[in-house]
């Protein structure tokens, strides 16, 4: 097994390649319709000093809420928690008297659910934390069935396990 | 054995079947860089900052290289590039599917199915690196344009 050309020219023309490509690809998408920027944010967006949400969050979304907000409603009886994540995460430990609705299996699981959600409750979906944005689109999903007190706790599970707050298992 | 993984016709073969392959999957990601840059960032592995400029020049590389290996020409760097695509997508793909089945917090999909399709990724890339590899080491330019430039 051996090269039969010599392996440096190999390399410059690869790294040639790589070079054409990418003036290319930032041409073409200049002038493309479905042009990109070229350096895209895709951190996560700070909409206030403590909230921090994922980049696909935008304005017309439900309103985000923080873990102190989320404590406040939490006390309140006009509140219904939402967990988006999977029912083996849900299972494992989950904010006190939320239901579990994973926003990957919704059709599956709205039937059992939908009898407990009424529209004059505040409705707050979660997830695992920042990193996940089921519970944003979650709240979308219910947006469109016609939900309007719905609201997005970000920290999700994380920030309130972690914060020691009262948690249920269910077996 | 040796004469037999070297064939002159599989080299042909085998840089027809990736050269289609690359070329095929640059078209759609090409015409869709937000959809591509989205999947990329999924994969949280680059800064955020690189992100939109992967997505932008990979699919360019993959039309080049999939072009370049279909015609016969630049043979040898075109395969070493796919060889380095797939081995990084190999370990992007790998460290996904580890870290999906431990996060598993409703962002990435822990659904069998989806493990299924992630493990027949893994194959498929497997077996594009083992043919992009073969080509590296046995091109010896046959049926291809390289050949013809050289002889002018």
């Amino acid at each position: 097994m051996s090269l039969k050309k010599d392996p440096s020219r190999i390399f410059l023309q690869a790294i040639l390649i790589v070079f054409f490509s990418l003036i290319i690809g930032v041409v073409y998408n200049s002038i493309s319709k479905e042009g990109i920027t070229v350096k895209g944010n895709w951190s996560k967006k700070v909409v206030s000093d403590s909230l921090i949400v994922p980049y696909s969050y935008t304005k017309d979304d439900p309103p985000a809420i923080s873990l102190g907000q989320a404590m406040t409603y939490f006390q309140t009886h006009s509140t219904i928690f939402l967990d988006a994540r999977l029912e083996p995460d849900y299972k494992a430990g989950h904010i006190p008297k939320a239901l579990n609705l994973p926003f990957e299996e919704f059709e599956q699981y709205y039937s059992k659910v939908e009898p407990f959600l009424s529209k004059d409750k505040n409705i707050i979906t979660y997830c695992d934390g920042t990193e996940c944005e089921s519970s944003l689109f979650l709240a979308r999903l219910l947006k469109t069935k016609g939900f309007n007190n719905l609201k997005i706790f970000f920290g999700g599970w994380t920030e309130w396990n972690k914060a020691g707050l009262p948690v249920q298992k269910s077996n | 054995m040796r004469e037999l993984i070297g064939n002159k016709w599989l080299v042909v073969l085998f840089r027809l079947i990736v050269g289609i392959t690359f070329l095929y999957a640059s078209l759609d990601k090409i015409a869709h860089p937000d959809q591509f840059a989205r999947i990329v960032y999924n994969y949280k592995i680059l800064p955020g900052f690189f992100i939109n400029i992967f997505a932008i020049t990979l699919p360019w590389i993959e039309l080049f290289c999939g072009l370049f290996l279909i015609l016969g020409l630049l043979v040898e760097s075109s395969s070493l590039l796919i060889s380095l695509l797939l081995i990084s997508f190999i370990i992007a793909l790998s460290l996904n599917f580890l870290r999906g089945v431990d996060i598993a917090c409703g962002c990435f999909t822990t659904d069998p199915n989806a493990k299924k399709e992630g493990a027949q990724l893994l194959i498929r890339d497997f077996v594009l690196l083992l043919m992009s590899l073969q080509i590296l080491f046995f091109n010896r330019d046959f049926l291809s344009l390289q050949k013809i430039f050289q002889k002018k």
